[in-house]
């Protein structure tokens, strides 16, 4: 894992972030670092511990994603990871992967009867469900997750 | 992830401590399970209080197991999963799938 830190002011006026930007490898085993790196570097910017798991979950989630499906376990492939923290305390983060992306809109409610006893299929629901704001850009291939 | 198992009354007790994920850790449990329930063991009590987190896989792997233990005559309870563990598997609908107890002996109890 490769990490990269900056602060400065935003394209929002009076706005200021901390920046964190880490690349992975597509292998499963790379994603604990990474998690273990935002989580610390939320606590050390005092998020509290409720929002701070919540936004890691999702991470964990959207890494998972990106290194099952994107990088279909190559661990030659790469992921980008960026963290944005800003002075209003609203967080965004942003993962990037290497894959042909995916139709966010085809996947079916877990909640339903029917895919309740199902192995696999969760993942998106849960970012859904933990971070307030969830965007799919470049056909499903970087999903950006706002924090309010 | 450490995993500890222990027979009592016939039942298997999983006592799991780390965050139940993709890779490692949802392999280890994959395959304690697998060889328990190759070697006919059919009932499971996993205690959740020293996991923090689960994500989709660890869902996924329990949601599977369970249905294996009740295919075969069996089942797989929970034990006080965390309050973050307890609110994720509430938010994808599986919570109730599970007979969750507050401790080990309540757990073993219910399979006589």
């Amino acid at each position: 894992m490769s990490a990269e830190l900056s602060a400065g002011p935003t394209d929002n006026p009076g706005e200021f972030a901390n920046v964190l930007e880490l690349r992975m490898s597509g292998d499963p085993a790379a994603i604990a670092a990474v998690t273990d790196t935002i989580s610390d570097k939320l606590a050390q910017l005092h998020v509290p511990e409720d929002k701070r798991m919540e936004i890691v979950l999702a991470l964990q989630e959207a890494l998972a994603n990106a290194v099952v499906h994107g990088c279909k376990n190559d661990s030659a492939k790469e992921v980008g990871v960026r963290l944005e923290c800003y002075s209003s305390g609203r967080i965004l983060i942003t993962v990037t992967d290497p894959g042909q992306g995916f139709q966010p809109e085809g996947l079916s409610d877990p909640n339903r009867p029917e895919n309740l006893h199902s192995n696999s299929g969760r993942g998106v629901y849960l970012i859904r469900q933990l971070m307030d704001e969830v965007s799919f850009e470049n056909d499903g291939s970087q999903i950006r997750m706002w924090k309010y | 992830m450490d995993i500890n198992v222990r027979k009592r009354s016939q039942v298997q007790l999983i006592q799991l401590r780390g965050q139940l994920r993709l890779g490692e850790p949802v392999d280890q449990l994959t395959r304690a399970l697998d060889e328990l329930l190759a070697e006919g063991d059919t009932r499971f009590v996993i205690n959740l209080a020293e996991v923090p987190m689960i994500d989709s896989s660890g869902i996924g792997l329990l949601v599977r197991f369970l249905a294996s233990a009740k295919r075969k005559g069996g089942s797989l309870k929970l034990v006080n999963p965390s309050s973050f563990a307890q609110k994720t598997l509430r938010m994808v609908g599986v919570l109730n799938l599970f007979e969750v107890f507050e401790d080990d002996d309540q757990a073993v109890e219910s399979f006589t």
